[in-house]
């Protein structure tokens, strides 16, 4: 954190603020050892200029873990895991080393040790014992709490609560509500019986000191993909073969293949920041400006053995705690390093990823749907470095000048470019002309399978070479444009998880692919 | 004799080791891999090419027997691995993977029998892998552990990084960085090696017995232990021999600290998985002497050089015989382990170590053993080394050098009676009286039936400001 951040939050003469308002995977299972450990599993790491009311000047921080969780998987569902350190880290000076970090952990309470479940309630009132109820419960009893519509309702079994600290350098930042409130994890949507799951979203949004707001809780999954068909190795729907969207297809907000995602949920931390917490001068930065670029990554961690014991209360914090995982693009461990280096990658820092240059250099996902279209899909030459926008801080989303830094997995963003309306904003973020959104950051409703297929496959930002051919090569996708739960429209902006008792997972030849249209998704070939 | 008959100092005391790895066998450390190593042998390894790079392989060779119709039918693991192999590649030659298996059955069946030729067996199935599939990570892996079980440690630790580098995931190639890195002195890299076992796969067995291995080169016995019975806890039922192993290693844990009723029972159980286990017959000799029983030491430690005929196992039986009151037989045996480890001295795999000691302590040939501990210094710095090293150094009058030498072995962090002994022997000779009571003193205290202990205590009563 920067030095205003620490008068700020030092000072804390911060006024209460009403609440604002509500809250939803890329990378599941994407190495060894996160398929083992879904908990610690990250989904996708988003990092944006907010674009809702309230959020001038502030960046929209989300860190998603726990993939393809079904809201009705009772009767303990999906907490997050009190052993586990989440973090989300940024580096505003270009070493890819983390100059601020930010840690949440989480703290588990079960309040219905009886119960079967650990959620339950109905009505306003509840449900009581009848007048046959046998002895030795007499009627009128409280059998069963009534619905669910605060953190303090009896039904709530399962209540979690977490921390938040921050990190600079070597000051430690513990960031509690303003009002004085104990944050609380929003749970998941059971179903419209046992809790008012909105009211529930709107009360797990807090405000902490120097205008931060925070959030976490099961959300719907703000990612979506044909995942089915992706890892058939791209055996994508014939409705979209090659891989290539029509132009009508490509401006659609709509559905043309099913999204594996739809249906489920994804347990969520979000925070929102002014930008001028988080850069090095600790001032808002225009676009041109090096400092305006950020880099993000999000890290889970567990309690390690050590080879040495003797690192106890040593302020190294990182000798407590062993990575399991990282993230900073979309897809780089899951579809560009090689298996035999994914567990390496997912624990190491981003700071040593030169090791792994051979991935970016030459990355075997284009050569594999160079081989899969049999040459239609042309690709560039190795090495290929029209993606160093991905591994290091170069144009176009860093300004000119910027000291590009070691090859790191960083989410860059520059906080100079103003964001972007919803309503105007692409799906394909720069490549649709939307400088607002990935791979200048990333949005909730970037969609990322495409662009990075374009990008990583399509080598649109090495064009032209030779067999380049924009109607392949610049539409290529996976014929899932749009999500199926709508976002929010402010911080934090992912949307309300789906129903436990309601949820639908759209599945291929069912209908609800084509968004607003209900028609049935094709069918299988 | 100031030593007072002390035996050979080995860091994981009883079991003949340097450092972790015997000689004439496969790594130390690497014993705890077993579990790992038949896994990954029996699935069929990853390759470390993509498969969309992937190459045809070679024709098959035609399939020569290799020399090891002494491996009766059946027995031990290793053999009914050997055994089950073998009847695969009779009718099919063609398999790279039971090739490899062949060549870590064969690997294992050394570590069993502490045979050095089982390794040139393996070595020859290794280059029959590697034929039919060019490149394979199974056939490399193995090739590595090898290098390390002949103590080519430069080499090894050369194509264990390169397989590092290719695929980092590996636990295994980890656990022979460690292995190599601590037999070369190279203990922040063997660290850092063994950590990311530890994180990678957290609870691994070749991980746990590794980082336990360290924890005692850093003097956390206790964490030691702690690891090595999590070992224990986490090793198959079935793997006899690697849980008679782990047991023999948390008895040399105990021996260590002076418990020496403890290591014993360790040590029968750990015999009685796994009967003549040359390992657990060492210790018991140790245990024997420790408990002033050296006529008993004197019958294990010739048991145990039966079953490992090697010449550090000889000296180790001439330096019981002299404690058991047996000085003719003691000189006979020490003769034979001279010209025995003579002829090896110019190789990696060697007993200079116990040369070194054997003519500073026993032959009173001091300038031979500065020699020869010099030439091993210069190419490894391991605690072991550096503390004969010091020792040959101390008894050629140079005290100042020895006792700087010294230093660097005990800022490891090792702790043990014997090394507290010659560290205060040495400062003493420096002119370092204080610093020399402080060693000494802790040599008794950490075991007051140590080998050393009444050396201690009467070079003690020696010092001056005695109190």
């Amino acid at each position: 954190m920067n030095r205003r951040l620490a008068r700020l939050l030092l000072g804390a003469t911060v006024t209460v603020c009403a609440l604002g308002l509500q809250l939803s995977a890329s990378n599941h299972r994407e190495a060894p050892i996160t398929a083992l450990d879904h908990k610690a599993d990250i989904t996708d790491i988003f990092a944006f200029m907010s674009y809702g009311a309230g959020g001038a000047n502030k960046v929209t921080l989300i860190l998603c873990v726990d993939p393809l969780l079904d809201p009705g998987n009772g009767p303990t569902w999906f907490p997050f895991d009190d052993e586990i350190l989440y973090e989300i880290k940024i580096d505003n000076n270009h070493d890819a080393v983390e100059d601020i970090t930010i840690q949440f952990r989480f703290e588990t309470e079960q309040r219905l040790p009886s119960l079967f479940q650990v959620y339950a309630g109905v009505g306003a009132t509840g449900a009581r014992a009848p007048a046959n109820s046998p002895a030795p419960v007499p009627p009128g009893t409280l059998i069963v709490p009534p619905q669910i519509t605060s953190f303090n309702s009896p039904g709530l079994g399962q209540r979690q609560s977490y921390s938040v600290t921050a990190f600079a350098g070597n000051q430690r930042f513990n960031l509690t509500a303003v009002d004085g409130r104990r944050l609380y994890a929003v749970p998941t949507n059971v179903g419209p019986r046992t809790i008012d799951y909105p009211a529930l979203f709107s009360q797990g949004i807090f405000d902490l000191p120097a205008g931060i707001k925070v959030f976490t809780g099961t959300t719907d999954d703000a990612f979506w993909i044909d995942l089915g068909a992706a890892f058939d190795t791209f055996n994508l729907r014939s409705t979209v073969a090659p891989g290539a969207l029509t132009p009508a297809q490509d401006a659609a907000l709509e559905n043309f293949a099913p999204d594996t995602v739809s249906g489920y949920a994804v347990n969520t931390i979000a925070i929102e920041i002014p930008v001028a917490l988080l850069t090095r001068t600790g001032r808002i930065e225009p676009a041109t400006s090096p400092a305006a670029t950020l880099g993000v990554w999000a890290t889970t961690s567990r309690p390690r053995v050590s080879v040495r014991q003797n690192n106890m209360g040593v302020p190294d914090r990182s000798g407590l705690f062993r990575q399991v995982q990282r993230m900073g693009n979309p897809f780089i461990n899951e579809l560009i390093i090689g298996v035999g280096s994914k567990d390496r990658f997912s624990m190491d820092v981003p700071a040593n990823d030169a090791q792994f240059v051979g991935f970016f250099a030459d990355p075997a996902l284009p050569r594999v749907l160079n081989a899969l279209t049999n040459g239609v899909l042309a690709i560039p030459p190795a090495p290929r470095f029209d993606l160093r926008p991905l591994v290091q801080y170069v144009p176009p989303i860093a300004a000119p000048g910027t000291p590009p830094g070691p090859v790191a997995d960083l989410l860059r963003l520059n906080t100079g470019v103003p964001p972007t309306p919803f309503a105007s904003a692409s799906r394909l973020g720069v490549l649709g002309g939307d400088n607002a959104g990935f791979p200048n950051g990333r949005r909730v409703f970037d969609d990322v399978t495409d662009i990075t297929l374009r990008v990583v496959a399509g080598g649109v930002l090495a064009a032209p070479f030779p067999g380049y051919n924009p109607a392949v090569n610049a539409r290529l996708g996976d014929g899932v444009n749009v999500n199926d739960t709508p976002y929010q429209p402010t911080f934090p902006y992912v949307g309300h998880s789906p129903s436990g008792r309601d949820r639908r997972h759209i599945d291929p030849t069912e209908p609800g692919c084509t968004a607003g249209e209900g028609a049935p998704c094709p069918p299988e070939e | 004799m100031p030593t007072g008959g002390v035996s050979v100092q080995k860091n994981m005391q009883g079991t003949p080791s340097r450092d972790g790895v015997p000689r004439h066998r496969p790594s130390q450390i690497a014993r705890g891999l077993t579990v790992l190593v038949i896994a990954s042998a029996v699935i069929t390894g990853t390759g470390v090419t993509p498969a969309i790079h992937a190459q045809e392989p070679s024709p098959p060779s035609p399939l020569t027997p290799l020399a090891s119709s002494r491996v009766p039918s059946t027995g031990s693991p290793a053999m009914r691995r050997i055994d089950a192999a073998r009847k695969v590649l009779a009718s099919d030659p063609t398999r790279s993977d039971v090739w490899n298996e062949l060549g870590w059955a064969l690997s294992r069946r050394a570590r069993e029998t502490a045979d050095q030729a089982y390794y040139a067996e393996a070595w020859t199935a290794t280059e029959r892998s590697l034929q039919l599939e060019p490149g394979n990570l199974e056939g490399r892996k193995l090739q590595v552990w090898i290098l390390l079980g002949q103590h080519q440690f430069p080499r090894a630790i050369e194509a264990a990084e390169q397989l590092n580098r290719a695929v980092p995931d590996d636990v295994l190639v980890y656990g022979f960085l460690v292995d190599g890195y601590v037999e070369l002195g190279r203990y922040e890299e063997a660290e850092k090696a063994a950590q990311w076992m530890l994180d990678i796969r957290p609870g691994n067995v070749p991980g746990l017995t590794r980082a336990a291995h360290l924890r005692e080169l850093f003097g956390d016995h206790a964490g030691a232990v702690e690891l090595m019975d999590t070992a224990y806890r986490r090793t198959a039922d079935t793997e006899l021999e690697d849980r008679a192993w782990i047991l023999t290693q948390i008895a040399h844990l105990s021996l260590l600290t002076c418990r020496a009723e403890a290591a014993e029972r360790l040590l029968n159980e750990a015999l009685a998985l796994f009967p003549d286990y040359h390992y657990a017959l060492a210790l018991l000799a140790e245990v024997r002497l420790q408990q002033g029983r050296p006529a008993e030491a004197v019958t294990l430690r010739e048991r145990h050089y039966a079953a490992a005929p090697h010449p550090e196992n000889q000296f180790e039986l001439g330096v019981a015989m002299e404690r058991a009151g047996r000085p003719a037989e003691a000189q006979a045996a020490w003769r034979a382990f001279e010209t025995a480890a003579r002829q090896e001295m110019a190789g990696w795999d060697n007993a200079n170590i116990e040369l070194v000691y054997y003519y500073a302590d026993h032959a009173d040939q001091p300038a031979d053993a500065l020699k020869i501990a010099h030439g091993e210094w210069t190419r490894r710095q391991d605690v072991r080394t550096r503390e004969a090293y010091a020792w040959a150094l101390h008894k050629n009058g140079q005290s100042r050098d020895a006792r700087v030498e010294m230093e660097k072995a005990l800022a490891v962090g090792i702790k043990s009676p014997v090394s507290f002994y010659r560290a205060g022997a040495i400062a003493a000779a420096a002119g370092a009286p204080s610093d020399a009571r402080r060693y000494l003193e802790q040599s008794v205290s950490a075991c007051g039936a140590s080998a050393v202990a009444e050396s201690a205590r009467s070079l003690l009563r020696g010092l001056p400001g005695e109190p």
